[in-house]
């Protein structure tokens, strides 16, 4: 899979269509993220397996945000999965990103990471190189869901009582982009206390999730305290699929419900 | 353009956390925890994803500074320089090497502390020597 | 540390003690979250009711500064069961008989009366941690910032050989380090008694070693000064010139009003440093060095991993690397030093250090080393003490109880204690100027508990001036149950509001560590200005 993605940039960066590729690299005696902006680099090219499939992925869409932003005038190719993919449209339609200057590279997600993530869609819509995975089961909910009410209550409880507010879970999150984030607005959750006011520093940020969340789990894999933040957001997904009928970048163009609230379509 | 990310050490706790320092034209724009990192696999505290932020501060030290006439003034290095050897010398002449202090650090490398005790127990000549350990 | 930070992810039991583990480190706290999942008993013993305490299945509030008698009550108790490693203590242990008489002295009731903790759950904690097979100790400044503070440190080293819970994977006593470089300032020798590799100044072999290889004919055998002694040395006139590399004793010192004074009596005060901080204010000569971001070196995290720090920016306007300020300093003194990089001092330092001498850039790159690491083929080390105790036999201390230098009086009827908040880091120098951090928390407090806020008529939010026998200051009191009635608590990151006006420099007679942790106080609603 690797040598044609390779070939793929390769070609991409030969023909100026793109300026740089955001991608993985080796260095160091580790994984992260680079932008290529030449093809001799690919060498060290890595799609982030370290130690078991996908382990060290990490939220490439943020940063081609940062650089685009700086430079709006030029393309950018970006290494995807099936949840940057999804990334990337709902991006397009909150104007976060241009679809006129980024040309995804996609690959696909071995069963055995669909399966740990749970995954809808474990491949993106255009795929550059890999073989479809199926969908993985969806377990995690379920588990919870099954709890009695109390005990789903003190599970929540005992999990977020560990926070130690190191905001990771917002930092690394992809679909996270507002100016100002309601994490720090005093008024919802008092700055400089430890742990954050539960559960409402944890339901702000689900809540403010709501339609955006892709399902990329960077933000449990970057918490700190091991909260299984990723499925307090799929239970927030799977409310948007029951009531809403929506989620998250699965369908080119599609706006989030709660992302029309100012124009035509949201009025109706 | 010139955009980077540079594998480096946390500079605040003991837990020596691993991260790369996102770069953009020559500004740490970002922090990005190392995912392959043994020490915090991916994860950081509240002060490592912020760290990127006072590095170009404005209230950062540009310029050596010299106290002239009581008050602190900048000067050029070599000024700088030459003052503390000579006056670092004077002293040492006058009232002997434990007469003068170091202190290093456990905010600076290995190797500049390596190289500061270096200076005052072979260049000045004293094992007064600490840093701030205990505290 | 004895162990490796991933290592305590498989022990069965972890006693936290004097260790706000979540907020001053908080990536060891996610190992023991961890551990907590997997099943571990967690033990956590502050005076403060500490955030990491919310999973604890134990946590118990001894008085500040009792330390000893309640780990002593937990020892006895562990004795009094027979569930001490007996094999253990005779193969690897010595002087065991003259620590038993000690310890049979603080039945738990008796315990109890000294450290406030009840007999029972100094029972609980001795039948948690003394039956457990792999159990870990983690400590911190709350433990060793005391007069005591070698006592206490003996007491847990004492409790880890009675049990065997040492030189096991997962099992082992383990300080954490305050800075990030504290290890690796000691492993250098940025202390007045050793050298790098804690080679002794006062060794004639090791002393030699290293004037020869630095070119000298001779090195000061004497051991040097601590940072105490340095300041006594000013004020006394014997020490003349002081020269300060990225600290600021003014913020972090014991009882600051005396050390500014013997600071503007030195001759000369050189600060090297990043920011313009309240210790460069007093200097004679400030040379910017540059931050971490902009250097290439290494630095020795708290497993003793050694791992790389690489220039990501260049430095910010005319400020120099630091290696090479110093040696440009050195070559004007007269001491000649020819380095072309960092790179170029670690590969010298390696040569006269055994515990890094395998260590070189190239093998750093990937995980780090974890020293000893003493040949280029040598893995390193993931745990000390293995099998055999460093220094031969693991030796029992008999310590006693001792109360702190400073008693709670009628003048000052409050015991306060200082520490760090999690967004801040130790004089706030570089935490303060970062946004985020400084709108997460922008200023000093003090918390106060809810009843004796009532008693002295303050409410949340509203000032206080708060005195020791050293100074006094106001800020803002901030109520609390997290700390006892009697207590008060101040970060010590702002200095604004100082925490360190008011402690006690009063320091351990061995290890000269100064009793911050502790010190009397009185707490009164801030007069209206006249
Ligand atoms: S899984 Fe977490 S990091 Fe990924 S989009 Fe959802 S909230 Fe953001
Ligand atoms: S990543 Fe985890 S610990 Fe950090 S703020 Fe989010 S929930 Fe809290
Ligand atoms: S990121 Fe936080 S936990 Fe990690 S080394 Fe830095 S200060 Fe310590």
């Amino acid at each position: 899979m690797i040598d044609s993605i390779k070939d793929k940039v390769k070609e991409l960066l030969d023909t100026g269509e793109i300026k740089g590729f955001l991608g993985l690299v080796r260095k160091n005696g580790h994984i992260g993220p680079h932008l290529f902006q030449k093809g001799d680099e690919l060498v060290d090219l890595s799609l982030g397996d370290n130690k078991i499939a996908g382990d060290s992925r990490y939220p490439l869409n943020k940063y081609l945000m940062n650089i685009a932003k700086a430079y709006p005038e030029e393309t950018f190719g970006v290494l995807i999965r099936g949840c940057d993919d999804r990334g990337l449209q709902a991006l397009y339609t909150w104007n976060q990103l241009n679809p006129k200057k980024v040309v995804a590279v996609g690959i696909t997600c071995p069963q055995e990471l669909a399966d740990a993530c749970e995954c809808l869609k474990p491949f993106p819509e255009d795929i550059t190189a890999g073989e479809c995975a199926k969908a993985g089961e969806q377990k995690s909910v379920a588990a919870v869901d099954a709890l009695v009410l109390s005990e789903r209550f003190s599970y929540w409880m005992d999990e977020f009582v560990k926070c130690i507010k190191c905001y990771g879970c917002s930092n690394v999150c992809p679909m996270c982009f507002c100016n100002e984030c309601s994490l720090k607005c005093d008024d919802l959750v008092k700055s400089g206390e430890l742990p954050p006011e539960i559960p409402v520093f944890h339901h702000t940020r689900a809540m403010h999730m709501v339609g955006r969340c892709v399902d990329c789990g960077l933000c449990e894999e970057a918490c700190p305290s091991g909260i299984p933040l990723r499925t307090l957001y799929k239970k927030v997904g799977s409310i948007m699929e029951d009531k809403f009928d929506f989620k998250t970048g699965m369908i080119r163009g599609q706006r989030s419900p709660l992302n029309k609230i100012d124009s035509a379509e949201g009025k109706k | 353009m010139d955009y980077r990310t540079v594998l480096t050490t946390c500079t605040y706790c003991g837990c020596g956390c691993n991260f790369f320092l996102e770069v953009l034209d020559g500004k740490a724009i970002g922090t990005i925890p190392c995912k392959t990192s043994p020490v915090n696999e991916g994860k950081l505290c509240i002060k490592g994803w912020n760290v990127h932020e006072f590095i170009h501060n404005e209230k950062r030290l540009k310029r050596p500074l010299l106290r002239k006439n009581g008050r602190l003034e900048e000067v050029s290095w070599d000024e700088a320089l030459d003052y503390t050897a000579a006056r670092l010398k004077e002293i040492k002449e006058k009232s002997g090497p434990d007469s003068i202090g170091f202190l290093t650090s456990a905010k600076v490398t290995n190797e500049e502390n390596y190289i500061l005790q270096k200076f005052a127990r072979a260049g000045v000549n004293t094992n007064n020597v600490d840093h701030c350990a205990r505290l | 540390m004895t162990n490796s930070i991933e290592e305590f992810e498989q022990a069965d039991c972890i006693f936290i003690i004097g260790s706000n583990t979540s907020v001053a480190h908080p990536l060891i706290a996610t190992r023991i979250y961890r551990a907590k999942k997997n099943g571990a008993k967690i033990i956590v013993a502050d005076p403060r009711k500490v955030h990491i305490s919310e999973i604890a299945d134990i946590y118990v509030r001894q008085n500040m500064g009792t330390d000893v008698a309640l780990l002593n009550g937990i020892m006895n108790v562990i004795l009094s069961n027979g569930w001490h490693d007996q094999a253990f203590i005779d193969e690897r242990t010595e002087e065991f008989e003259q620590f038993k008489k000690v310890v049979e002295a603080y039945p738990p009731e008796k315990a109890a009366e000294v450290c406030g903790v009840s007999a029972e759950d100094i029972r609980l904690i001795a039948e948690c941690y003394g039956k457990a097979e792999k159990a870990s100790i983690v400590y911190c400044m709350g433990i060793t910032q005391h007069t005591t503070g070698v006592d206490n440190v003996k007491s847990l080293a004492n409790l880890a050989m009675l049990t065997g819970s040492l030189g096991k994977e997962s099992s082992g006593v383990n300080p954490l380090r305050g800075q990030n470089n504290v290890q690796g300032a000691c492993d250098m020798g940025g202390l007045p008694n050793v050298l790098t590799a804690y080679q002794p100044v006062t060794s004639p072999a090791a002393s030699e070693k290293f004037a020869k290889a630095w070119g000298v004919e001779k090195l000061s055998q004497k051991v040097g000064l601590t940072i105490p002694g340095m300041l006594e040395g000013l004020e006394n006139d014997t020490v003349k010139a002081l020269f300060v590399l990225g600290e600021n004793p003014v913020v972090s010192d014991p009882d600051v009003h005396h050390v500014k004074k013997a600071l503007e009596k030195a001759e000369l005060l050189v600060v090297q440093d990043i920011f313009f901080t309240a210790t460069a204010e007093l200097a004679d000569v400030v040379l910017p060095g540059v931050s971490f971001a902009e250097k290439d070196g290494t630095f020795s995290n708290t497993e003793r991993r050694v791992s790389r720090v690489r220039r990501a920016v260049e430095p910010i306007g005319e400020s120099r690397q630091d290696w090479q300020i110093i040696q440009d300093i050195s070559n004007r003194f007269g001491y000649p030093m020819n380095y072309a990089s960092p790179e170029d001092i670690f590969n010298e330092m390696t040569l006269l250090t055994p515990s890094y001498a395998g260590i070189n850039y190239p093998r750093l790159e990937g995980d780090g080393i974890q020293w000893p690491c003493p040949t280029a083929e040598h893995p390193g080390t993931r745990f000390l003490h293995k099998d055999k105790i460093a220094r031969g036999k693991g030796l029992f201390h008999a310590v006693g109880f001792l109360p702190p230098a400073e008693i709670i009086d009628q003048q000052y009827p409050f015991w306060l204690s200082t520490g760090r908040v999690f967004a801040h880091y130790h004089t706030g120098t570089m935490t303060r100027n970062s946004p985020t951090l400084d709108a997460e928390i922008a200023e000093g407090f003090l918390e106060l508990n809810v009843d004796d806020a009532e008693k002295i008529n303050v409410s949340n939010g509203e000032w206080v001036t708060i005195s020791s026998r050293r100074g006094s200051i106001d800020v803002k009191a901030m109520l609390t149950k997290r700390i006892a009635q009697g207590s008060v608590f101040m970060p010590f990151h702002f200095i604004e509001s100082c925490a360190n006006i008011l402690t006690n420099p009063a320091h351990d007679p061995i290890c000269k560590i100064p009793e911050l942790k502790v010190c009397a106080v009185n707490v009164v609603k801030r007069p209206l200005p006249a």
